[in-house]
């Protein structure tokens, strides 16, 4: 028995059979070739290619037809790279005049393309070297006459099976949903990659960029899969298939509890009534937010739309996107402006990679560098407005310098509009969100210029305690107890209820119900979370006492560890 | 052989569409069409040696154009150039 981690995606528990989806690794030989065999091993080259182009168009008509549109673009894309003469004609060249065989040729072009894409400060053009892999690889199965190993070579041995792999490609994963796959693990990858995006809409648990995985689980093993807590276990033994048996069957009876809340308000037990918002990305999250009765969306995210893609969208197609989220969620809608971070997609003009990504040009800074990005985003939300209750969030305000820049922008585009002829909501709310801690210790300045504030977590503790998430090292430190970060939520409640005006948390802090008492206690009383959040969050709303509550929360303010605030946080619960 | 000095000016460059639209409009002549940007040549009917030139809005590039229908080819490409790609900015 053995357990690995990864990142993790999807909720769910997963226990089945290991389907090892190979491709990669398979051994190019080298060796030469006689003059008069050197045309036959071009032809074998030509028809490797024919093939190849062949097996593309098939996996191309079988893509569901609900699949998101990217996902054809990146056929067409790999079709355009088999036909580039890079690929196709300079290997030919090579089998001529070193008179080597097909694979080795083939296989000494791909690694130059390779390096030179590796080489690239872009990270959109870097990331092509991955394209010019899997093409490479597609071409020399058909040379070496071994089976493709993609989703539709395998079709049928795949039922109730997890997957596991080196890495999975979108135009792989868009066909889970035809063969009934109940999880998938893949060596690389990590939670937004597109694979892993296509994943979550399909429900099932995941876990990425887990290292090792191809290398450790072998064919037909038993498999548990966490989405949850990112981790699988390979072979275990009874004892823990019973333990994870026991907790998928907990998951599924607490879901049916939980169920049971879904048509009460959430009101504390001494009435004070609580708004429980989700977030949302996709359309689909929305069919997820009715699911679980939200009262309307706290963060809508706008990055889906301009990520994996060379070029933002169209005023009018985000129009579209926003529309239709509005149109579906039929209550209060939050979008927040694009929260990217120093991006290729955007800059294609940028040669250096940023130092420190998290302290660079993001989101809102990137947004006023790059007016060109910003004034079409702002026109389309501008234009919903005239569809139903909007607010606009601005993530990372750090300055009211630059918060003022934001809200002259939105000004001038209003004027813009009303010259247009367009209709929109004159009286829109704008309101920022507080992530950096300068935010956050002059929340009462920000207060009278906006609307709204909302928390966002993650990014508010990372700044404060000063701890890359991402970095294995240091994560253990990232704690929403500390101290400091306590302070800072409630400097931000504060400054907001002084003002008279609403303060929102959208970060994970809100979707976690261990947090949900401390929090009312600390008076907040908008919550915005991934909807499979909601119930738990509204369970702990009902048990709540806010006659009680915000007397033990300062105590819990006046202590200065974090271990003892987590037991007294844990406390709060036998209220 | 014709040459004429083109520059990007649509806001993403010479990324994965504008160089799939280059392709497909050089595939249709019968000539070779070089692209040069300080000394790195790239084949404007290969979509990986366009995007290798990593040509960002505001590049200068050197059109080298030669084979039976070279007058035209330059013609639409500058074309192509000039409209952005079809892109908005």
């Amino acid at each position: 028995m053995l357990s690995l981690h990864g990142a993790g995606i999807g909720k769910g528990i997963a226990i089945g059979r290991a389907y090892i989806l190979k491709r990669s690794d398979i051994d190019i030989p080298q060796y030469s070739v006689q003059d008069i065999e050197v045309e036959n091993e071009v032809t074998r080259f030509l028809g490797a290619i024919n093939a190849t182009h062949g097996q593309l168009l098939e996996i191309e008509s079988h893509i569901p037809s609900d699949a998101p549109p990217e996902s054809k673009s990146f056929i067409e894309a790999y079709l355009l790279m088999l036909k580039d003469p890079l690929i196709s004609d300079q290997p030919v060249e090579t089998i001529r005049t070193e008179k080597c065989n097909a694979e080795w040729a083939l296989q000494r072009h791909s690694e130059l393309l390779v390096a030179r894409f590796d080489e690239m400060q872009d990270e959109y053009l870097r990331e092509k070297k991955n394209d010019v892999r899997q093409i490479t690889s597609r071409i020399q199965h058909n040379l070496l006459d071994i089976p493709q190993q993609g989703i539709t070579e395998v079709a049928g041995q795949l039922e109730d099976k997890v997957i596991i792999s080196h890495e999975l490609s979108p135009a792989d994963t868009v066909q889970f949903k035809n063969h009934n796959i109940i999880a998938f693990v893949t060596d690389l990858g990590g939670p937004i990659s597109h694979t892993a995006i296509l994943a979550r809409s399909l429900n099932i648990p995941a876990v990425v960029g887990l290292h090792g995985a191809t290398r450790y689980v072998q064919h037909d093993e038993t498999i548990v899969v966490d989405g949850k807590r990112g981790t699988i276990v390979i072979n275990p033994d009874e004892g823990v298939l019973d333990k994870y048996r026991a907790r998928k069957r907990f998951v599924s009876q607490r879901k049916k509890e939980l169920s049971e809340l879904k048509d009460n308000l959430p009101v504390t037990k001494d009435g004070a009534d609580v708004t429980l918002l989700a977030n949302v990305e996709l359309p689909e999250d929305i069919q997820a937010a009715h699911q679980w009765n939200a009262q309307g969306v706290g963060l809508y995210r706008t990055e889906y739309l301009f990520m994996n893609r060379p070029e933002p969208p169209s005023e009018q197609e985000q129009y579209a996107a926003y529309s239709e989220v509005i149109r579906l969620m039929r209550s209060p809608v939050t979008i927040r402006t694009l929260d990217l971070g120093a991006d290729k997609q955007v800059d294609g003009g940028r040669s250096e990679a940023p130092t420190n990504p998290a302290l660079g040009l993001r989101a809102v800074r990137l947004c006023l560098h790059e007016p060109g990005l910003f004034r079409p985003q702002l026109r389309a939300i501008l234009r919903t407005s005239a569809l139903g209750p909007i607010q606009i969030m601005i993530p990372m305000v750090s300055s009211l310098n630059e918060l003022d820049q934001v809200l002259d922008m939105i000004e001038e585009t209003k004027e813009e509009l009303r010259h247009d002829g367009e209709v929109f909501d004159e009286k829109v709310p704008v309101g920022g969100m507080v992530e950096v801690p300068a935010a956050a210790i002059a929340a009462d300045f920000f207060a009278h210029r906006l609307d709204f504030l909302s928390i966002g977590t993650n990014d508010l503790i990372q700044y404060t305690l000063a701890i890359d998430r991402i970095d294995d090292a240091v994560n253990y430190l990232y704690d929403p107890l500390h101290p400091s970060v306590l302070r800072l939520i409630k400097l931000t409640i504060d400054a907001g209820t002084r003002a008279g005006i609403p303060v929102t948390m959208c970060g994970e802090m809100a979707g976690d119900a261990r947090y949900t008492k401390l929090l009312l206690g600390l008076g907040l009383r908008i919550f915005s979370m991934d909807s499979t959040s909601l119930l738990e969050v509204k369970k702990k709303v009902l048990e709540s006492d806010l006659r009680i509550l915000p007397g033990k929360v300062e105590e819990i303010m006046q202590c200065p560890d974090s271990n003892t605030i987590r037991d007294m946080v844990v406390a709060l619960e036998d209220l | 052989m014709v040459k004429q000095n083109v520059r990007v000016i649509n806001k993403l460059g010479l990324h994965a569409r504008a160089a799939t639209k280059l392709v497909n409009e050089a595939a249709g002549y019968d000539c070779e069409i070089l692209l040069c940007r300080d000394g790195q040549q790239a084949d404007a009917k290969s979509i990986m040696g366009i995007m290798m030139l990593a040509a960002s809005q505001g590049t200068e590039l050197e059109l080298v154009i030669s084979g039976t229908d070279e007058r035209s080819a330059l013609h639409s490409i500058v074309d192509l150039f000039e409209n952005r790609f079809g892109e908005d900015e």
